[in-house]
């Protein structure tokens, strides 16, 4: 017999009226997509032997993260879900009112953390959008090239993790291979494996050396025969796609009333991508086509990302081949750190560098704008508001993750329970970003 | 007014900070060209054909880095909307979140909702002005169900109230919350023993304040100290 300790007691007395609302709202919840599809949940009178609530996660490890799933299951059917976030949340907009702009740049690496040179770019861009600030053309090239493989480096992990949530443990291994070239690359670029904290506002922290290029060039090469061998090996197994196929369908309208972003919304026919919507950094001038499906399903979701991965060294190509030579950071000490020879040599140097520190760039007041780019998981913007000092006085942003899982909570509902694995892997949430 | 209350009243949980007023503050310019900007946010057309169609009921229109803000009057932001969706091809909500401006002058509470028509690859911007005392909003969920976490998620944070969401809860904080975090009187290192956390020892009590160590306090150690050998 366990002796309950003060703990024990405070643990377990946790935020009841959380679960209470929980609950209520599970049972009073109308199954949307199910409603509208007409799809009967068959009605048992003896609900003790087919109904049942369970709980999934948050601490689970096919949830990715702190995702919680509260479902009411009919037999081995899920006739509704409730998904509970918040366990990651860190208030990092509230953050950010408190930052200058530079310093809360940091903090993006740590939002959707499989591909943070994304976020630090899609952050410098807002700023640069709101405080009108001109990058150097090299820097807009080398910011796509790291970006691209970002997407590659977050789709890797979603292809080995999602398999593995399928039962397939090598491709993880396989996947992860990629990731660790990747994560060499970023650490010769940036100084950092994981959290690279590499864009500046108005450029880069440092140009890429000799030895980068060197090791992009050749991971470009390896990987597109590397990742046709995996398409190679996934895009007919029997399991794979007995796994995949016709699970977690979305129609067109139902992706686009849902408010999916990314590949999910690619994968049910709709052609939303900022590279092509409204492009920013170079991605006019380059060559490259949008995968796109019309299944809406979780293999159509696949295909898309796969067919993006070889889309993403198709642009790494191009940008090297036409990497300008230039500077990397804009030249105006009002509104982008001095290179560090100034800092070092010249008294203005230094003081620009502690003003910069200090202060930093300051939009007009009363301005706001929202940016967006593409990130791995769909539109990454950020709604800056600027009250003239250095801080912003808003700083929203919308994380893609967080769109994609309120669709996924309709989506789950009408499938069995052996599914809800596959389609958190398929939706490809992060919760540090859905979390904020 | 309550602002200035609260202003007050958070005298005592913020430090000291010093004043350091040397940033010249700009004001926004109307004939500055921003090197950003996209063609899909000039929506100057849709925001005539929106004056035609609802004559005094878009307010104001700010313009900056090339991106189109249509202020609306709150009791009809269903109908612009509508109109929006049904017939010049908004359908896609991407973005919606409130703003605290901490005013006294003017609205305090401003909720922005981002719009676009995937045919004709235009962005759009609304926004709704609330006051302080009235901080309801109509809920967009019957038009665009993509509405719905992130109207919830703007009661959570700012503390708005959206008329006829079907399901207000709190998105991050547990409903046993009793604060609203991002209004900005909400101090940084949030209210002790509003959000108590699991004891840092085994016989311990509950943290009540997990950044005690910012206020100057002591925290509770996780670990026993070694007796003696202090000097």
């Amino acid at each position: 017999m366990s002796v309950a300790t003060p703990y024990q007691d405070a643990v377990f007395s946790f935020w009841p009226r959380h679960n209470e609302t929980l609950i209520k709202r599970l049972e009073s919840k109308d199954a949307w997509l199910s409603t509208k599809r007409g799809f009967e949940v068959s009605r048992i009178e003896d609900a003790l032997e087919h109904e049942m609530i369970l709980n999934i996660g948050p601490q689970h490890p096919a949830t990715h993260g702190v995702l919680r799933c509260v479902v009411k299951l009919d037999g081995e059917r899920i006739e509704k879900c409730v998904l509970d976030i918040g366990y990651l949340h860190r208030g990092i907009e509230k953050l950010a009112e408190s930052k200058t702009y530079q310093e809360f740049m940091p903090y993006t690496d740590r939002m959707d953390y499989l591909s943070p040179y994304a976020n630090n770019v899609a952050w410098c861009m807002a700023v640069e959008k709101l405080a009108n600030i001109e990058v150097p053309e090299r820097a807009q090239w080398i910011r796509m090239i790291m970006c691209e493989l970002a997407r590659i480096s977050s789709h890797m992990l979603w292809l080995g993790v999602g398999l593995m949530d399928a039962g397939a443990v090598s491709v993880f291994l396989w996947t992860f291979q990629g990731r660790e070239d990747l994560y060499s690359i970023f650490d010769e670029v940036s100084g950092a494996r994981f959290t690279v904290s590499h864009s500046r506002i108005g450029g880069l922290a440092t140009d890429l050396s000799p030895t980068a290029i060197r090791m992009i060039k050749d991971f470009a090469t390896r990987y597109k025969e590397i990742i046709k061998g995996w398409q190679k090996l996934l895009n007919r197994n029997r399991i794979w796609i007995d796994r995949n196929k016709d699970i977690g369908m979305v129609s067109k309208e139902e992706a686009i009333e849902l408010g999916l972003t990314g590949p999910n919304l690619r994968g049910s026919g709709v052609a939303y991508d900022i590279r092509t919507f409204e492009p920013y950094l170079k991605y006019d001038d380059v060559d490259f086509t949008i995968p796109l499906r019309d299944e809406g399903d979780c293999l159509a979701r696949y295909h898309i990302r796969v067919e993006e991965m070889l889309e993403s060294i198709r642009i790494i190509d191009q940008c090297l081949d036409r990497l300008p030579k230039g500077p990397i950071r804009t030249d105006d000490a009002k509104k982008a750190y001095p290179s560090k020879d100034e800092v070092y040599y010249s008294m203005e140097g230094m003081i620009h560098d502690f003003m910069y520190t200090e202060t930093g760039v300051a939009p007009p007041k009363g301005a706001s704008s929202y940016h967006a780019i593409e990130s791995p998981k769909g539109e990454l913007g950020f709604y800056l508001e600027s009250d003239g000092t250095g801080s912003p006085w808003r700083a929203r942003l919308n994380a893609p993750s967080f769109t994609n899982l309120q669709g996924l909570e309709s989506i789950m509902e009408g499938h069995p329970i052996a599914d809800i694995v596959v389609l958190i892997g398929s939706i490809d949430p992060v919760m540090g970003e859905a979390d904020r | 007014m309550v602002v200035k209350a609260l202003r007050t009243h958070q005298a005592w949980l913020m430090p000291e900070t010093l004043k350091f007023h040397f940033t010249p503050v700009d004001e926004v310019r109307a004939d500055e060209k921003n090197v950003h900007e996209k063609a899909s946010t000039n929506v100057a057309d849709t925001i005539e054909t929106l004056k035609k169609q609802f004559p005094g009921d878009i307010e104001d229109i700010f313009v900056y880095a090339g991106e189109y803000t249509a202020f609306v009057k709150r009791e009809s932001l269903l109908e612009v909307c509508a109109a929006l969706k049904e017939s010049l091809g908004f359908s896609y909500l991407v973005d919606l979140a409130g703003i605290d401006h901490f005013r006294e002058d003017a609205p305090r509470y401003e909720v922005y909702y981002g719009l676009v028509n995937l045919d004709t690859g235009k962005r759009l911007r609304l926004k709704v002005l609330l006051d302080e005392d009235d901080a309801v909003v109509p809920s967009l969920t019957g038009l665009f169900k993509a509405a719905d976490w992130n109207e919830r998620e703007c009661f959570d944070m700012l503390g708005i109230q959206f008329d006829g969401h079907p399901d207000l809860r709190r998105m991050y904080m547990p409903e046993d919350f009793e604060y609203y975090p991002q209004r900005k009187e909400f101090p940084l290192l949030g209210i002790p023993g509003s959000l108590p956390l699991p004891p840092r020892t085994p016989e311990g009590g509950l943290t009540m304040d997990p950044f005690a160590a910012a206020r100057r306090g002591s925290p509770a150690k996780s670990y026993q100290e070694p007796e003696g050998e202090v000097d």
